[in-house]
């Protein structure tokens, strides 16, 4: 008698979701499985990778950042442009790091202008990212929304004091929101069950569950991802269902493993490797947790992360 | 049987049947018809105009009130007492401006009801008036030389032979009154005997016989509230009844300030004497009502929480405070009332009802036994909701039980404009679905002051089902009313207008309130949910949810499931016990058999310390939410919200129909 192995065949689905328009478009979800559970059920779409661009970068970045970035490092556009042709992403996170009111404070039409021509100058979707400010983000993204009309932009972080605004703009100008909450399951699908009282279409929605770097409460993030994954699949809690999105690169170069240099700690080894390690590692962690869109900043991690899903798809 | 009118309100064309007697805005409010009312039913704001087409109303005098429009049939509906069926119609400006009519589909359900005395007995097992203490007529022989036992033997000869009470051990003051009192009655005497389950003692003797005489007092020492009741235990009822604050609120409102009161200096000798003062207060009460003597009091059974126990035994509570939680002793001796410093006459006992833990006290192990919990196949929920929420899930085969610290919000603490259920208190609230106006009506039809705990459930429910707030209880600030606005420091509704108010102040309900009657009722709910988990039970199996505690009797069932505090199990299994500590201590004071099986019950329970449950986090964030992250688990709650949603989005086309901008 030959063994079988044992399966699981879950009752829900992961919404499969659309990020942009017409040639752009990618689907992101779709799974009936944990991910990778390739022998349980499908997984119609593999995770897909979203380079990091920003549209300044006050922050002081190691040289391993700095290297890779050389050249595009100000510039988005020829950055974005880089990230779909030579490190063959799927996706652009464009980062307005220069709205930050606390910073630089560009007003919202000089970052929609940057989102336009970012947009405008690449064949894969765009994700634009605030910075976290509630009343900025809300008033930025508005204005995103409203001079992206109709090009499916992935926006965030909508949280629940600004939800309003941005699923209203998101509403009226047909783009798709990322949901923001702090590690908690229960907040995830609160803040959607807002977002579609407010009319917002569910197949519009997806999760950023808030990610800690390796080290800095993965093990946390990691259980609240793949808590959200069982309650979408196999209670099939339609609030749970949509895709999630880890902001990995954003995590995981703010630790202190990835961004110290071999000055101060010797011992460590490489600078340039080990930072790129700690955002992989991070990285391929959340996508076993159940990540969809994966948010990276070095193009070896992009390089990485791609080889390990073909690796687990073959 | 009493007599019940027909009320029709029109346009509405809502009937209800309620008693001849009732207040006109009362009915209005059972049968769902929106009146405007701002002032609570004080007749001051004349909002609630209505006429009178056919049968007759005792209208209060009221000058929004004249002549003439009585003449033309005109009454303030909240002061018009309900004489004969009517048809009473809302004129146009009673409904601020609203005019469209949306008839609705089921009648209102009527939600829970109190039981009544006999259909309590018929939850507990069959039991004798037998009590713990017993008075026994004794007419002795005197002794002579050939009779030369002492007088104490004699007194015990005598119990033995006519009451069948043997080894009585006789208390020292009754040893040294024995002698006199013996032969000045000629050896005539009633000896009183305590029976503590563990031995008999004669704690009393009187000459002659006062058998006749006896009674014994239950008291419930709540937090707030002490209730007291005076039994005649020849016959076992009540003769009277009492009731007041518990004087050691001004040492705080909660047990954890008592707490910290009684553990410093001599915080306890002084907490002991104020509690042991406001039962005395009681006792004098009860006693002078019922016309009695205080020597006709045998003895006193007490039930309250674990702190309270404590410090009225005088115990130290300090413990209970801190992790890992431990209480002094959780079954108490009889203790001498005089002991306490109760010093109501000679050889009166005191005994409280054993508790099962530091939070989980004698009055929820007096509820379980009042309640019948201990004696029935079905499976039992029983809430008791306070400033911790207690909960007991079980039958007859196990009982399992928790505490919560829900706060003090329900009983209108933390809460802006939040009070107890007195005078003027704003007890139940209905939010117009469509202009969002407010009717609402108060304790005694007073001006209102602020808002109890049953207004703001309605209040949170109403504001809910309207949309004046979301699910996570944030107001909706572009609703097309003034009643909503923002504030430097949260935003409010406008729950009454300066001018309708007894304060002269806006009476307002903040998001900070919201938050933090979400925060009690979402501690509440996840107790139940660990509890049913724990089990690995669902919901749906409770057969019976029973509600005690001084709130429990104005809670309106259908408004606590929606805003998510109690689970949506279907409202007929839903049930109010009042106040089940004075009920336990009343049965436990009129039979031994029931105290001892009080003493099962506090001994069988298992006591789940949810400080240290790690899923109680969880369950607690998805219920800060209305009614819950889990909308599919209140189900009665989802078909209302889409059924008003529906009715809102029906108002907003025709509104558009009619050029009206929202």
């Amino acid at each position: 008698m030959s063994f079988s192995l044992p399966t699981e065949s879950a009752k829900g689905r992961v919404r499969e979701i659309e990020l942009g328009i017409g040639d752009k478009k990618v689907k992101v979800g779709g799974e009936n499985v944990l991910p990778f559970h390739l022998w349980e059920g499908e997984m119609p779409n593999r995770p897909i990778i979203a380079a990091e661009v920003y549209d300044e970068v006050i922050d002081e970045w190691p040289a391993a950042l700095t290297q890779a970035l050389e050249g595009v490092i100000n510039d988005p556009v020829a950055w974005a442009k880089k990230a779909q042709d030579e490190w063959g992403v799927d996706a652009i996170a464009l980062m307005l790091r220069s709205t930050d009111p606390k910073a630089t404070d560009a007003s919202a039409d000089s970052a929609a202008e940057t989102v336009a021509k970012v947009e405008a100058a690449v064949s894969i979707p765009v994700i634009v990212y605030g910075t976290e400010d509630l009343e900025k983000d809300a008033e930025v993204l508005k204005t995103v929304a409203t001079k992206a009309e109709g090009k499916n932009l992935l926006m965030g972080p909508a949280k629940e004091d600004n939800h309003k605004t941005i699923g209203a703009a998101a509403i009226g100008y047909k783009q798709s929101v990322a949901a923001m909450t702090p590690i908690d399951v229960n907040l995830a699908k609160q803040l959607n069950i807002l977002l579609t009282n407010l009319g917002m279409e569910a197949d519009k929605l997806i999760i950023d569950p808030t990610t800690g770097a390796l080290g800095y409460g993965l093990e946390y993030t990691y259980s609240v991802m793949e808590r959200l994954k069982i309650a979408g699949l196999f209670q099939d809690d339609s609030m749970t269902q949509m895709p999630l999105m880890g902001n990995v690169g954003f995590q995981a170069w703010k630790t202190k493993e990835a961004k110290s240099s071999a000055e101060d700690y010797p011992e460590w080894g490489d600078p340039v490797k080990r930072g790129i390690i700690w955002e992989t590692l991070t990285g391929v962690a959340l996508m076993m947790a159940g990540a969809d869109i994966l948010i990276l900043r070095h193009p070896e991690s992009m390089r990485l992360v791609k080889k390990l899903i073909e690796a687990l798809s073959a | 049987m009493e007599e019940t009118c027909k009320i029709l309100f029109q346009p509405e064309n809502e009937y209800i049947v309620v008693k001849k007697g009732e207040n006109l805005l009362k009915a209005a409010m059972a049968a769902d018809v929106h009146i405007n009312a701002s002032c609570g039913g004080a007749g001051s704001c004349g909002k609630c105009r209505v006429v009178i087409e056919t049968g007759e109303v005792e209208r209060d005098p009221s000058p929004k009130l004249t002549e003439a429009d009585i003449a033309q049939g005109y009454a303030l509906a909240c002061r018009a007492t309900i004489q004969t069926d009517l048809t009473v119609g809302i004129p146009i400006e009673s409904q601020i401006g609203d005019k469209r009519i949306f008839a609705r589909k089921e009648p209102v359900p009527v939600a829970g009801h109190i039981l009544s005395a006999e259909e309590w007995q018929e939850r507990l097992p069959k039991w004798d008036l037998s009590p713990s203490t017993q008075k026994v007529h004794l007419t002795l022989d005197s002794p002579s030389l050939d009779d030369n036992t002492s007088d104490a033997e004699r007194v015990k000869r005598g119990l033995s032979v006519n009451a069948g009470m043997r080894d009585v051990v006789v208390d020292f003051p009754v040893l040294q009154r024995l002698p006199n009192m013996l032969r000045q009655s000629g050896w005539d005497v009633t000896v009183t005997v305590l029976d503590s389950g563990e031995e008999l003692r004669a704690v009393r003797i009187e000459q002659g016989d006062t058998t006749a005489r006896q009674s014994a007092i239950a008291i419930d020492v709540g937090t707030t509230t002490i209730s007291a009741e005076l039994l005649d235990l020849k016959t076992g009822t009540v003769t009277a009844k009492a009731s007041d604050y518990n004087a050691q609120v001004a040492f705080g409102e909660d047990v954890i300030t008592r707490i910290i009161y009684a553990t410093k200096g001599t915080g306890l000798a002084k907490l002991q004497s104020v509690v042991v003062g406001t039962i005395w207060n009681l006792i004098k009460n009860l006693v002078e009502t019922a016309d009695i003597e205080y020597c006709n009091v045998t003895h006193i059974v007490v039930a309250g929480n674990t702190t309270m126990m404590h410090l009225l035994l005088g115990l130290n509570p300090k413990y209970i405070r801190e992790e890992p939680y431990i209480p002094s002793g959780t079954f108490f001796p009889w203790v001498k009332a005089s002991d306490l410093g109760l010093r109501i006459a000679a050889g009166v006992y005191l005994y409280a009802l054993p508790c099962v833990s530091s939070y989980v006290g004698g009055d929820i192990t007096a509820g379980i036994l009042g309640s019948g919990i201990f004696n029935t196949d079905k499976l039992t929920l029983y809430i008791d909701i306070g400033t911790n929420g207690e909960m007991v899930l079980g039958n007859k085969d196990w009982l399992l039980s928790c505490s919560c610290s829900a706060g003090p919000a329900f009983e209108g603490g933390g809460v802006k404009h939040g009070m107890r259920a007195t005078r003027g208190a704003i007890e139940q609230v209905r939010i117009n679905k469509g202009n969002f106006e407010p009717m609402i009506l108060t304790v005694e039809n007073k001006r209102p002051i602020g808002v109890c705990g049953s207004g703001l459930i309605d209040c949170l429910s109403e504001m809910f089902l309207s949309g004046v707030i979301n699910e996570k209880g944030k107001i909706n600030l572009d609703l097309p009313t003034n009643r909503v606005r923002a504030t430097e420091g949260a935003s409010e509704y406008v729950l009454v207008g300066a001018e309708d108010s007894a304060t002269r102040r806006d009476i307002v309900i903040t998001e900070v309130d919201i938050d933090n009657l979400m925060r009690a009722k979402a501690a509440v709910y996840a107790g139940i949910q660990i509890l049913v988990h724990s089990m690995d039970l669902e919901m749906e199996f409770i057969e019976e949810l029973l509600i005690a505690g001084a709130f429990g009797r104005y809670l309106d069932i259908e408004k606590a499931v929606t805003i998510g505090l109690l689970p949506d199990i279907g409202f007929d299994k839903i049930k109010f016990v009042g106040n089940g500590s004075l009920l336990g201590a009343h049965l436990s004071c009129l039979s031994k058999e029931l105290l001892v099986k009080a003493q099962e019950i506090a001994r069988q329970m298992t006591y789940l310390e949810l400080s240290a449950n790690p899923g109680f986090m969880d369950h607690y964030i998805s219920a800060l939410f209305f009614p819950h992250t889990n909308l599919e688990d209140f189900p009665s709650v989802a078909a209302k919200l889409a059924e008003v949603r529906a009715m809102q989005s029906a108002m907003r086309a025709q509104d558009a129909g009619n050029g009206v901008i929202a």
